[in-house]
This record gives C-alpha cells, sequence and structure tokens, in this order.
C-alpha cells in the first residue's frame, strides 16, 4: 500500500475543495458557466416612468436637470428622436415589452391586458430561457403583463419592493396575480374612490393612514412619493438603491426590466431639490387646446418646475447607481438601457399624460444604451420607436429575431438610419379594447414631418381634425401646417387613415 | 344582516367598475375576479359575525344572548353604517387627508354604538322590527352562501390547480 503522508493529504485538500465547488456552481444554473463572455451579455432597461425628454438637459432642456444622466451618456449611444408608442403607461409599456403597436396587442386602457392569444409574444420569451430573466415593476399596471408573461419570466419583483409603506395585496397570491391584482388592489381595496370591501378595506386604509403619520417625519416637505392610486409610497434613494442591488445580483447572463415609478406624478422631491429651480423662467406660452385642461399659464409653470425638481432628485440618486456600476465593472460587461414608457406635458393648458394630446412632450422620450465597455458618446438623430427595443435586445442576446415583431433594429447596434420611415403613436383609452379604434388620437411621424390626427372627439363633433408640423424648423410645433397647406399632409395622413382602416378590419365583426 | 349589508356594499361597487372592466375583460375573467371578491366577503363577514358572537360569549346571559337576533342586529346596522362613513372619508388619494387616522375617536365611535345598541333593542317596537327584519334577511344568505362556496373552489383552483 502507498505511503500516505501528511504532505500528500496537504496537497489533495485544494483540490478536493476547488472539484466542490466547481460541482456546486455547474449545478446551479448553467448561465454562470458563460462567466462575463459577451456573447451572452447580461441586459438591464431602467425604465423611469414618465420621464419626457423634453424637460432632460441632456436633450438641450434649459434647466440643468440630468447633469448625470449627461456623464452616463458620455459612454453610451443617445437616441434624439425615440418615441413611445403611447402616452400613458399601459400601451407604452406593453409596447415595449411586447415589439408591437397598440393596435396589435390591444392594452389600450388604463389598466388593460395584452390580446390573450398574444401573451407568448413577448420580450422574456424572445431572449428565450438560456437567460435568466427578472422583472420588477413599481407601478402596478405593468405588473398585469408580468402575470400575463409568467410562463417566461424567471422572477417577478412584487411592485412594494424597495417601499417604505407596502400594502399591495394581489403579490401575495403569485400564482395568479392578473386577477388578484384586479380583484384587490383595482377593486377591493381601490384608492381615489371608497374601498369596495367594507370591512377588511377600511381597515387597511386606517393602517395606511396611520402609516403616513409616521412616513411624515422624513425628508419629503411635500409628502413622500408613492406610486400613483396604489399604497406604494417609498424614498428615491431606496427605489435607486434597490435597483442598484438587484443589478449588481445578477447572474450571467439576465436580462431585468426594471420599472422605477419617478418621475411620474406626484412629484415630491426631497428637501434638498424641493424649490432648486424657483428661477422666474417660465417657457413660451402655446396657445390653449380644445382638448386640453384648459390649465392658466401659471400652473403649468408651478407643474413644471415641481416636475424638474423631482427630475433632478432622480437624477442625482442615478448618478449614485452609475458610480457603483462603473466601480465594480458591471458598465463592462452590461448592456444599460434607460428609457422611459411615456412622456409629460406642461403646455396649451394641460399638465399631465392623461389627455387625448399628442405633442412632443407626452410621446418623446429618452433613450440611452450603455454597451458593454462603451468609453464614447453616439448621437442618433433619426426617428426610432420603443418598439425597436424588443428586436435589439433579441439581436443582442444572439436570439432570432421574431417574424411578428414590428419595430426594427435601432441605429448603430444592428440597424441602419432610415430618414423615410414612418413611426405611429396613439392614444384610445376610451376606445373598447377588442372593437374597432373610434375615439382617440393618431399620430405619424416620418422625416421632419408629423401629421397629428384626432379622430372622433365630441369637442370637434365627431368629425375627424388634423394638424401637421414640421420638427425640424419649428420643434415647439407651433406653426400647424395642415391649416395653410393640407396637400402638404396628404401623403401621411393617407399612410395613417390607411393604417387604422387595415387594424379596424379586423374588428369590423364586432361593430356589426 | 351582515351578508346582506357587506356583499351589497361591494355587489354595488362591483356594477359602478363593470362598465369599464367591459372595455378590456372577458367574462371569465370578470368572473374570476369576482370569484375573489365574494370570498373576501365571505372571511369579512365571518369576522364581524365573530363580534356579537363573542359578546354574547364574554357577556351575562339577560345583557347579550337573550336577546341576541335584535341585540346583534342593531349591532351590526350601527358598526358596519360606521363603516360606510369611514370607507367614504379614508380615500388617501387626497394628500392630507380631513380624516383622522387616530385611534381614539375609532374607540369612542366603538363605545357609543355598543351603548347605543344596547339603549335601543330595550325599546319593545324598535326590538321588534329589528328581529322582524332580520328574520326576512336570511334569504340573503341562501343566496350569498352558495355563491361563496362556488367562488371558493374557483378560487382554490386558480391557486393551487
Amino acid at each position: 500500500m502507498p505511503k500516505f503522508n501528511r504532505r500528500d493529504f496537504l496537497k489533495i485538500i485544494p483540490a478536493a475543495v476547488s472539484a466542490f465547488m466547481l460541482s456546486n456552481l455547474a449545478s446551479r444554473r448553467s448561465f454562470l458557466n458563460n462567466g462575463q463572455s459577451l456573447s451572452s451579455p447580461n441586459v438591464v432597461i431602467i425604465v423611469f416612468d414618465a420621464m419626457t425628454a423634453r424637460n432632460l438637459s441632456l436633450y438641450g432642456y434649459r434647466r440643468k436637470t440630468t447633469p448625470h444622466f449627461e456623464r452616463f451618456a458620455q459612454r453610451a449611444t443617445v437616441y434624439n428622436a425615440h418615441y413611445s408608442t403611447a402616452p400613458f403607461t399601459t400601451p407604452g409599456t406593453a409596447s415595449l415589452l411586447t415589439g408591437v403597436y397598440p393596435w396589435t396587442h390591444r392594452a389600450i386602457n388604463e389598466a388593460g391586458l395584452i390580446a390573450r392569444n398574444m401573451v407568448e409574444r413577448n420580450l422574456f420569451h424572445a431572449v428565450s430561457n438560456k437567460y435568466y430573466r427578472l422583472a420588477f415593476s413599481q407601478n402596478m399596471w405593468p405588473n398585469y403583463f408580468f402575470g400575463q408573461f409568467h410562463q417566461n419570466i424567471d422572477k417577478i419583483m412584487p411592485p412594494e419592493s424597495f417601499s417604505i409603506i407596502e400594502q399591495v395585496q394581489g403579490s401575495r397570491f403569485s400564482q395568479d396575480l392578473v386577477n388578484s391584482y384586479r380583484a384587490f388592489d383595482d377593486f377591493l381595496f381601490q384608492d381615489g374612490t371608497p374601498p369596495a370591501s367594507l370591512v377588511l378595506g377600511v381597515t387597511e386604509k386606517i393602517m395606511l393612514g396611520r402609516a403616513l403619520l409616521q412616513a411624515k417625519e422624513r425628508d419629503y416637505p411635500i409628502g413622500v412619493p408613492r406610486a400613483g392610486n396604489y399604497p406604494i409610497f417609498f424614498q428615491l434613494k431606496d427605489v435607486l438603491a434597490g435597483v442598484k442591488t438587484t443589478i449588481e445580483k445578477l447572474v450571467t447572463p439576465s436580462l431585468a426590466y426594471l420599472h422605477c415609478f419617478p418621475p411620474h406624478d406626484p412629484y415630491r422631491p426631497t428637501k434638498k431639490f424641493t424649490r432648486l429651480f424657483a428661477d422666474d423662467w417660465s417657457p413660451e406660452p402655446k396657445p390653449d387646446h380644445i382638448l386640453g385642461d384648459h390649465l392658466q399659464k401659471q400652473q403649468l409653470d408651478n407643474r413644471r418646475q415641481a416636475y424638474d425638481e423631482y427630475i433632478a432628485n432622480l437624477d442625482f440618486e442615478f448618478g449614485k447607481i452609475i458610480n457603483a456600476l462603473a466601480k465594480q465593472g458591471i458598465l463592462e460587461s452590461t448592456y444599460i438601457i434607460i428609457t422611459s414608457d411615456h412622456g409629460e406635458l406642461f403646455e396649451r393648458g394641460t399638465s399631465s399624460h392623461v389627455s387625448p394630446l399628442m405633442y412632443e412632450g407626452v410621446i418623446h422620450i429618452p433613450l440611452i444604451i450603455s454597451a458593454p465597455g462603451q468609453k464614447t458618446r453616439q448621437d442618433v438623430y433619426t426617428p426610432t420607436s420603443s418598439l425597436d427595443l424588443l428586436p435589439t435586445i433579441a439581436r443582442l442576446t444572439n436570439n432570432e429575431i421574431p417574424a411578428w415583431a414590428e419595430g426594427e433594429l435601432l441605429p448603430l447596434l444592428g440597424g441602419k438610419e432610415d430618414a423615410n420611415r414612418s413611426i405611429f403613436m396613439m392614444d384610445a383609452k376610451k376606445n373598447p379594447a377588442f372593437a374597432p379604434l373610434s375615439t382617440g388620437s393618431y399620430v405619424v411621424r416620418k422625416g421632419r414631418y408629423k401629421l397629428i390626427y384626432y379622430k372622433g372627439y365630441p369637442q370637434y363633433k365627431g368629425k375627424g381634425h388634423f394638424e401637421l408640423y414640421d420638427l425640424d424648423n419649428d420643434p415647439e410645433e407651433l406653426n400647424d401646417l395642415y391649416l395653410k397647406n393640407p396637400d402638404l399632409g396628404r401623403p401621411l395622413q393617407d399612410e395613417l387613415l390607411g393604417k387604422i382602416e387595415a387594424v379596424n378590419s379586423k374588428y369590423e365583426h364586432i361593430q356589426q | 344582516m351582515i351578508t346582506l349589508v357587506i356583499y351589497t356594499w361591494t355587489i354595488l361597487w362591483f356594477f359602478w367598475k363593470l362598465p369599464s372592466w367591459l372595455y378590456f375583460l372577458n367574462a371569465s375573467e370578470i368572473g374570476i375576479a369576482l370569484a375573489y371578491v365574494l370570498v373576501t366577503n365571505f372571511v369579512e363577514s365571518l369576522l364581524v359575525l365573530c363580534i356579537p358572537v363573542f359578546l354574547a360569549l364574554v357577556l351575562p346571559r339577560k345583557w347579550f344572548l337573550d336577546l341576541f337576533v335584535a341585540r346583534g342586529t342593531c349591532l351590526v346596522l350601527f358598526g358596519l353604517g360606521y363603516m360606510i362613513y369611514l370607507a367614504r372619508e379614508v380615500q388617501t388619494k387626497v394628500d392630507h387627508p380631513a380624516f383622522s387616522y387616530r385611534l381614539l375617536p375609532l374607540a369612542i365611535a366603538a363605545v357609543l354604538i355598543l351603548m347605543a345598541t344596547f339603549l335601543i333593542s330595550r325599546i319593545g317596537p324598535i326590538r321588534k322590527i329589528l328581529e322582524a327584519f332580520s328574520d326576512r334577511a336570511t334569504i340573503f344568505l341562501y343566496v350569498f352562501m352558495p355563491v361563496s362556496v362556488i367562488s371558493m373552489l374557483v378560487v382554490l383552483v386558480r391557486l393551487f390547480a
């Protein structure tokens, strides 16, 4: 028998430990094998809700709202004419996640759902199960989509993650998120109207009110930020820190969709940022719009100032994330995509995104993509759409671009700049989801021109109303060319009407 | 009486909500949401039922148990009536709600409701009206209970099947 001395034993120990660790790693998930390989890079999409490109200094806004986004952009590709397909969360996010227009996915109403026969067509499915897929949204409405896509998502983080007060009930029923959110958070415990649950609903509201009394002591003079009408109250620093930690913990390769509620209304910055822009500056006034909310200019200016301050606060916290990710080398191996689901409007008597108006503020959104190891800034000026993210991410993750995707590869990430491409946007929240589009606002952007079509509104006596703008020479949309020369907009008009007619033809049997 | 008030309140709000749901939900999705709602109503009803039962157990027999129907009905009507008042007050959509969330007013209201229950049900004609009303309201139990059981099965299938 060979002699086995102490030295031999000491030699074997490290080998045994290594073998044990390797077997352990192999048994976890196959994506760990890829290490930092760029053939399967991590992709992180961070969506800031209701963040218009128009109020970001990154895109030339007068107030210095986003110094840290600008710093991040120095190592990224900035898309300067990027559009959401719709002016509010449900259709805008659904398009981002499905890669198709709202008239295709049909999530066009508030808290609406994607057409049931299309739930397999989504971003998480497109990157295949080789990727670890994680989804988080503070805004409740995208959580309905996550519930619909649950078979393609490895982890759905509850909307109340990173919050100081969390009383969302539907998250407790992870097996049936869509219906439990609908029953509990959109009905039994609803806010803004009396809760439909008389005993538990009222009790929950009393507990929420008491928790809020405690939270008032914090650093928010206007009130603690909250996510719409849902019982999710949070601090900006907690949410952004949570996003950072989530990114840090991602295995490779992963796709993470992280949808943060700020800077969505209510705009509630911390003490440090409140009144940061009390500078008496006011943008050029624009005429009141017949479909607008008819607010006074001073009201619009006050709302704009609060929004800008909230963005500056968000930017400050974002800067911390970027510092940390850069320090840890995560930016060297990860695509970081910053965008929004829709914008916000502070003009023509309207201060929100809940109106039929389709001016640039509400649909022009940021898109900044930092590729692994990118060191210099690149700019794209031709129009792009939120639809384009799905095919682009499919390509970046070495997957086939799905045949059903209606977007194109983004320029500088596999696609080409196409100035003659037509991009559409629409808002038909008052239209039944599975019926022909009757009342709504529709837009086509092609080259320098943008045509807006207001269809079926009683203010126009049910007739169609068109507006045409030359965005190169009139970026503020003050000079309606359609009034002076309707023929100039005829090609765009024919194209848009043809699209709507084609889409409606699928639902004509419902009208009958 | 408990099921009558709790289920009716929810069903009224359900019909208020229904038109917007019809825009984008189909019948089965609305039915499933309603199943969750009715199961919640059932749980709420049981919780509320515990209060008069508890009082009947802990208080002297003459105080509550001998007049269980009348006093229980009175207690439920006052208690749930107060909840309806609160439901209208506690909407936190308003940034600075006027409603006080402190527990003292709630405790005072509870004591007043108990006192009113004991005083009013001492009056003979009112007691008879309460008993008659409660007796006739039993019919709702025969409607809501089977529906709740079916709803519970639906929810169990959704969560565990």
